[in-house]
């Protein structure tokens, strides 16, 4: 866990909509490391799972990246070819979705994704040697290797993500984003998923972007968090110092809106309000309607993403821990 | 007991409604009410793979070549066409031509035939009489020369052998069938022609230029279903792959492929075909050209709309991620896709397709004039339409039956390939 695999850096992605742009990620740099699982946490619509998909360059339609760059093993992203990006895409970026029940082609048989993705990017493979790498690849992942001539829907939701997994993996990708690959899953075969997630990495040296809303699974697998906030980063850390001293207001209101059985009767924290529209988003920190520590500096000004010390990989964006310009306060 | 009562409510409720409408519509909805779908295929199945039979081996059905005359004008169904036949007086023996011949001694060796004056009997009598005469010559035994007495009616005729002034009359044998009743005495011979080729008949009778109207059917099959199959397999061809790839690159090439078909599609169909055969002149080629143009559209959007919707899906976006190309991605994960809706179109578009093809015919544009089809025969027998009901009855029922199997086939399928649809 030393050198940054993949860095992003002042990433905006923009939807174009009627009324105007929608920022869904703005402005966000962010270091994944080589070797780590990344878990990327925040409420529906905050601009996670538009962000795992601006890391493959797989925006379609209405969404753009406007800005930023996107560095992944000393290359630029946004700098490369369509065909340079495709070709990156599935030997080493992979990608698992949330819903393994739509995510495989319905009409093609599981063996023909797998052999798919090698042969398009090792075309001088015979498809009997990538056939049997494909059963290696399922047996590994607890497929039995007959399974693979099955189509899609003979499958469990469970072995399906466990074939999309094998798809992203197939090819040994650097980078696996996971977009909530357990949120249509049982709590058991979402248990299961995580342990293969974890074992995966560890035996394949995989670097995980593990996207979900779910704060228990990242704090199961991930090894630091990032928490977002309407298109922002709200705070980066260690897994286990944010969960055990979140700093920023929101990562505080989320940690204590997750049901917990020694809660013991009493209420349920409830974060107050909703999340901003992205098409006019509050002045200054995104989050000061609804923060409880709100100051007046925060609805004027925006703070800096800063490490909580010096050198501290710890990093929060809040102007509880930021020192503020005088001028500022002067004309407020 | 109360598990089954919603049961018994619905089919109280369909009972009610069947009850309540006409033939038309109970056939209509009968696949609603009782789930008819298996028969709809099955029945339409039956009737394609019959007319194909038909398209494929026209010459197994049909007795006679489409474009030659071969029997009188305006025979009915069913009708033997008139013959000349020998009568004579029953027990006689005489009942062909032949029976007359006599020794070559007897010096009185013309027998004496009767014909009525003015009818064309009279030459075949002499006609056939002079061959058998010469094949009688060669054995040289017999002879055969009638001596042909002229009556001015058919009354006379006949009363003349039933008096037996004269040994047989040759008459037409429509006129002796409905003259028998009042000679009882008499019989009818053979046809003296010694022809079988009349013989079988006509099943739907004959058109105005003597042509055999079965036969004609028979092998308009073949340019009815050659016009349907290639006109919406050419509009499915250039169809589809443009649908595809104007839905999944959107943006531009979209709207101006749209913007194009949908012009095409906001034309009425038949006056757009009557003008591409207009201008291209009159083959089937022409004519399968117009129509397919006109069916483009149909596949073009339908394909764009559904290649919009599964483009959307997870699995293209997963596609994409593992690095497949557009190409990959449109031919593996989305034409599969878009396929069922396509084989629905496809079938009604060919009963579609044989409709205007006929409509285009029956208007005299784009198929050769002698063509053999049934357009054209409705077209030419509409002027005989009280004279000669079969002309364009038989022709309009084949066009409709065509029609019908096409497109409950359609149907049927849209059914079984798509039970989303049940309910609309």
């Amino acid at each position: 866990m030393s050198s940054p695999l993949y860095s992003i850096r002042n990433l905006t992605v923009e939807y174009k909509t009627r009324t105007g742009p929608a920022r869904a990620v703005d402005d966000i740099s962010l270091d994944i490391m080589r070797g780590e699982i990344l878990g990327l946490v925040g409420e529906s619509g905050c601009g996670k799972s538009t962000l795992g998909k601006a890391l493959m360059r797989l925006h379609t339609g209405p969404a753009r990246i406007t800005a930023g760059e996107l560095w992944f093993n000393d290359e630029n992203l946004m700098e490369l070819s369509s065909r340079r990006m495709r070709q990156l895409r599935g030997s080493k970026l992979g990608m698992v979705f949330q819903d393994p029940m739509t995510s495989l082609n319905p009409v093609q048989r599981v063996v023909d994704h797998l052999t798919e993705t090698m042969l398009t990017h090792e075309p001088e493979w015979t498809k009997k040697a990538a056939r049997e790498r494909a059963e290696e690849l399922v047996e590994r992942l607890g497929i039995l290797p007959e399974r693979i001539d099955d189509y899609p829907h003979q499958m469990s939701g469970g072995m399906r993500q466990r074939v999309m997994i094998s798809l992203a993996i197939a090819l040994n990708c650097d980078l696996v984003i996971a977009d909530e690959p357990t949120t249509s899953l049982d709590v058991i075969v979402e248990a299961k998923f995580l342990d293969l997630l974890k074992e995966l990495q560890r035996d394949f040296n995989l670097t995980i972007l593990l996207i979900t809303h779910n704060i228990g699974v990242v704090a199961e697998v991930a090894d630091r968090v990032a928490v977002m906030y309407a298109g922002k980063l709200a705070e980066v850390g260690d897994t286990f110092e944010v969960f055990a001293a979140p700093q920023h207001p929101y990562t505080q209101g989320l940690l204590r809106s997750v049901p917990n059985i020694k809660l013991d009767g009493a209420e349920l924290y409830k974060m107050e309000g909703t999340p901003p529209n992205l098409l006019h988003p509050p002045s200054g920190c995104r989050f000061h309607p609804r923060c409880p520590n709100v100051m007046d500096i925060c609805s004027v000004q925006e703070p800096g993403f800063d490490p909580l010390h010096p050198g501290d990989p710890h990093r929060v964006a809040c102007w509880l821990y930021e020192e503020q310009p005088v001028k500022v306060v002067g004309d407020v | 007991m109360s598990a089954q009562e919603p049961e018994v409510e619905e089919k109280q409720q369909w009972e009610e409604e069947l009850a309540r409408v006409g033939l038309v519509r109970r056939l209509l909805r009968a696949r609603r009410w009782y789930g008819a779908d298996w028969w709809f295929v099955a029945i339409s199945g039956v009737m394609v793979l019959g007319f194909l039979i038909v398209a494929f081996l026209p010459g197994l059905f049909a007795r006679y070549a489409p474009d030659q005359q071969v029997g009188p004008r305006f025979l009915a169904p069913g009708a033997h066409p008139a013959v000349p036949i020998l009568v004579a007086a029953s027990g006689s023996g005489l009942v062909n031509l032949e029976d007359l011949a006599v020794g070559p001694d007897a010096e009185v060796s013309r027998p004496k035939v009767a014909v009525v004056r003015g009818l064309p009997t009279a030459g075949a009598l002499r006609e056939r009489a002079q061959v058998i005469d010469d094949q009688l010559q060669v054995t040289g035994d017999l002879r055969l020369r009638p001596s042909i007495e002229r009556y001015d009616t058919l009354d006379e005729a006949l009363q003349a052998v039933a008096d037996g002034d004269v040994v047989a009359a040759v008459v037409g044998s429509d006129l002796f069938d409905a003259d028998a009743a009042k000679f009882p005495t008499l019989a009818a011979g053979n046809d003296i022609t010694g022809e079988q080729a009349a013989a079988g008949g006509f099943l739907l009778g004959t058109n105005q230029i003597g042509q055999d109207l079965f036969s004609r059917l028979v092998w308009g099959t073949r340019v009815a279903l050659l016009i349907g199959f290639a006109s919406a397999g050419v509009a499915l061809v250039a169809g589809v792959p443009l649908g595809l790839i104007a839905g999944y690159a959107g943006g531009k090439l979209d709207r101006l492929l749209t913007l194009l078909m949908d012009s095409l599609y906001a034309f009425p169909g038949l006056i757009l075909a009557i003008a591409i055969t207009a201008v291209l002149g009159p083959s089937i080629l022409n004519v399968i050209v117009a129509i397919a143009v006109l069916y483009v559209p149909t596949y073009y959007r339908i394909v764009r709309g559904q290649t919009l919707s599964v483009k959307e899906d997870v699995y293209v976006e997963a596609a994409q991620s593992i690095g497949a190309t557009s190409g990959s991605i449109l031919r593996r994960y989305i034409y599969p896709n878009v396929i069922p809706s396509i084989s629905i179109i496809f079938s009604v578009n060919i009963a579609d397709a044989i409709l205007t093809g006929a409509g285009l015919s029956f208007l005299g544009l784009g198929l050769p004039p002698n063509t053999a089809d049934w357009g054209i025969d409705v077209a030419r027998g509409q002027e005989f339409i009280q004279s000669a009901w079969w002309l364009v009855t038989f022709p309009g029922l084949a066009i409709m039956m065509v029609v019908l199997a096409f497109t409950m086939m359609g149907e049927g399928l849209t059914e079984i390939l798509n039970p989303k649809l049940r309910d609309r």
